[in-house]
């Protein structure tokens, strides 16, 4: 028995028939197929497509109908961007883009079909197994987590609350009107476990921007604590609330493999200088991954985050390291409630750059950044090496000096991280730095610094029509101020606003220009 | 006339009497000749002129025996102030270099070579104006490298006052950051990759 699996993703329609002639003319589909019937490839998510490699598939092949004859219209059309897209992403995972394949069948292509099904049959063996470990499901008592709700509710002393309704009058999610308070959830919580549907979907839609412990007086550290609470419930019923079909999860786990190697910086630009002995590691984050995921929203390119970062160490003579296999932080996974998958990313990350002697790790993004200087040694993985955003090498080398920049012919206004700014205190950083350009105006947005409004989306989790609805009127605030150019300093910051951006509703009311301050620092910076 | 083989050089601090000119020639002269084992010597212009006109500290630093402590000529012409620069400008060697605060010195067009630094401002942005004179000799350091960095923070912080050693010689540091930046820019514009970042789009 052969222990490869593959999964055959089959339309309903054109190709099921030839499949099923196949099996009538007594062909034996070869044992490693493993058929789901699909009503239309256009159904299958890339969420979908990736999933399987999770759970352990070692090829995947989508076959649909022949082009101009799917049943549904643009099922086909779907289902070739989809997959695109995902080998795309397999490839740069370190998983193998070749893995996944898709086809399409007229009901008479029955030996086309059959050399494709032995083909791909063939050509993956000749790959060889995925380098994917497939998840199982994970028993609570194996987590580390706190083991009862109590336990949470007292490391975080939310008993303190005092019901005073500070943090609900400012949580952005209830003033969009979301029938959702963060004193509630914590009452509810510490009121009456087994946890109710209601508060199960609550913990879930919480943003954890971190804007109600802010305002607590009790000091009560809400985005910690939801983040407790669901991994509590992750480790014991799993979670359903993901967005984008829990893709971002799937492919989050799939680099806990230690077997998998990236090709994470291959399409990089040519003019990058970057030492591949060096000392000083830059540590892109996810951006490539989005940028391919999220290709059909017009101009998202929050790779060029990235090579602008590589560019600013490079003027400043810092060639960094460039790591190929660099995996994800965990951040999404720690804060989506897989606490076990988190652990094993941080140790593979630390114990790779540990190994290579790292001393210090430069990062632009401000979830990587909180990960890894926080996040990481308090779950006791403790790297040996520093770990310095962007933003804190760029002040200390311009405050040197004989550094200027040339005018921003623009208006700006700036969306800050939640990440980098209440979650890890320094607001203030990017601020000095945009002082330091030269706009033609810089106006802050009516809520800003410690009382910012986050994009409206967190680990991938929590998306909904309120969430779009404060997204909204986060982008409202930053017209107001006059500006044309919103400066943020977070990919999903660029992705989640320029979503809210394309609502069909709104037309080009809500259009505005964005950019990584990092790119408009590379864009002017200067000797002087 | 100093032999070519010797290496000797002649620098004059000068600006506004008060600004520290004669501490800061001092530190220079010192480090030399304690820390990097050199000879040096130091002439300090002292007097009526020295209250609020310009003022001025004579250092030489020479790996011989130095006969004549005065100089005609510097290497190395250090103002903080205008009138200062105006006195004492034609006096600089044509090779020479000349170091300004870049807010109090307006230097005249004929001077390609000119390095300045805002030693005042960023002494006033650090919390003492008094300072601008420690940054002006780290970015003199880093600048002329006539003396040692070494030399130059064991000079300032035996000759700063108790309990400010510190905060002068972060002063000091700001100074020579600055320098070493300024040289580095000026390397990169000489290769014309100043600003190249912002070529791309």
């Amino acid at each position: 028995m052969s222990d490869y699996k593959i999964i055959l993703y089959l339309c309903n329609w054109a190709p099921h028939t030839a499949y099923h002639n196949l099996q009538d003319n007594g062909y034996q589909i070869p044992p490693e197929i493993k058929m789901v019937r699909v009503s239309c490839t256009g159904r299958i998510t890339k969420a979908l497509l990736l999933k399987a490699f999770e759970m352990g598939a070692d090829g995947v092949a989508l076959v649909g109908c022949g082009p101009g004859t799917c049943r549904y219209g643009t099922g086909t059309l779907n289902a070739v961007n989809n997959t695109e897209d995902t080998e795309r992403i397999l490839e740069l995972a370190g998983i193998g883009g070749r893995r996944l394949r898709f086809a399409t069948f007229l009901p008479d292509d029955t030996e086309p079909l059959r050399r494709f099904l032995a083909e791909f049959t063939a050509d993956i063996k000749t790959m060889g197994k995925s380098p994917v470990v497939p998840m199982g499901k994970v028993p609570a008592e194996t987590t580390e987590d706190p083991t009862s709700l109590a336990d949470i509710l007292k490391k975080h002393d939310a008993y303190a609350c005092q019901d005073c309704g500070k943090c609900t009058s400012a949580c952005p999610l209830a003033l969009s009107g979301k029938p959702y308070s963060p004193r509630a959830l914590v009452g509810a919580i510490a009121a009456a476990p087994p946890l109710s549907e209601a508060v199960i979907r609550d913990v879930w839609a919480c943003l954890t921007c971190g804007l109600c412990h802010e305002r607590c007086p009790s000091d009560v550290d809400f985005p910690e604590f939801i983040r407790d609470v669901r991994s509590w419930i992750h480790a014991r019923q799993g979670d359903e609330n993901q967005a984008h079909g829990g893709f971002f999860q799937s492919l989050m786990r799939t680099m806990t493999s230690p077997e998998i190697s990236p090709g994470r910086w291959k399409d990089r630009p040519a003019d990058l200088i970057a030492d591949p002995e060096g000392k000083t590691l830059f540590f892109g984050g996810c951006a490539p991954y989005f940028d391919i995921f999220f290709r059909n929203h017009a101009g998202l390119d929050t790779s060029r985050t990235l090579f602008d970062a590589v560019r600013l160490l490079n003027f400043f003579d810092v060639h960094p390291r460039l790591l190929e296999t660099e995996r994800c932080c965990g951040h999404d996974l720690l804060w989506s409630g897989d606490r076990q998958n988190f652990l094993k990313l941080a140790r593979l990350n630390t114990e790779m750059m540990n190994d290579l002697g790292i001393e210090t790790l430069i990062t632009a993004c401000p979830e990587c950044y909180r990960t890894l200087s926080l996040d990481y040694p308090r779950h006791g993985v403790k790297p040996a090496f520093t770990v310095m955003h962007l933003y804190e090498f760029l002040e200390r080398e311009i405050d040197k000096g004989a550094v200027t920049f040339a005018p921003l012919e623009h208006r700006i206004t700036y969306q800050d991280a939640c990440r980098l700014n209440r979650l890890s205190g320094v607001g203030a950083l990017p601020r000095k730095l945009i002082h330091r350009l030269m706009p033609t105006r810089f106006t802050e947005m009516k809520d800003s610094g410690a009382a910012s409004i986050c994009c409206g989306n967190c680990a991938w989790t929590g998306c909904d029509a309120y969430s779009k609805a404060f997204q909204v009127r986060r982008i409202r605030q930053a017209a107001a101020t006059g500006s044309d150019l919103m400066v943020t300093s977070c990919p999903k910051c660029q992705i989640h606003l320029r979503c809210a951006m394309e609502d069909p509703f709104l037309g080009r009311e809500l259009m505005m220009e964005t950019a990584d301050l990092t790119s408009v620092i590379a864009r002017t910076i200067r000797w002087e | 006339m100093a032999r070519k083989d010797i290496k000797r050089q002649e620098v004059i601090v000068t600006g506004f009497g008060g600004q520290g000119i004669v501490l800061a020639g001092r530190i220079l002269g010192m480090a030399a000749a304690l820390g990097d084992h050199r000879e040096s010597t130091l002439v300090q212009s002292y007097g009526p002129e020295s209250r609020g006109g310009a003022c001025c500290a004579q250092v030489i630093i020479s790996d011989a025996v130095i006969q004549y402590p005065y100089i005609e000529a510097p290497d190395i012409l250090i103002c903080m102030s205008q009138s200062a620069y105006e006195k004492y400008r034609t006096a600089l060697k044509p090779s020479g270099r000349l170091l300004t605060d870049k807010d109090l010195v307006a230097p005249g067009g004929d001077r390609p070579e000119v390095f300045s630094i805002p030693a005042t401002r960023m002494a006033e942005e650090l919390g003492r104006k008094m300072m601008a004179n420690i940054i002006m000799m780290g970015f003199a350091t880093a600048v002329t490298g006539v003396v040692s960095l070494d030399a130059m923070k064991t000079a300032v912080t035996a000759s700063v006052p108790k309990g400010t050693e510190e905060m002068n010689l972060a002063a000091f540091v700001k100074g020579f950051d600055y320098g070493a930046s300024t040289l580095k820019g000026r390397e990169k514009k000489k290769s014309g990759t100043a600003g190249r970042i912002g070529a791309v789009r």
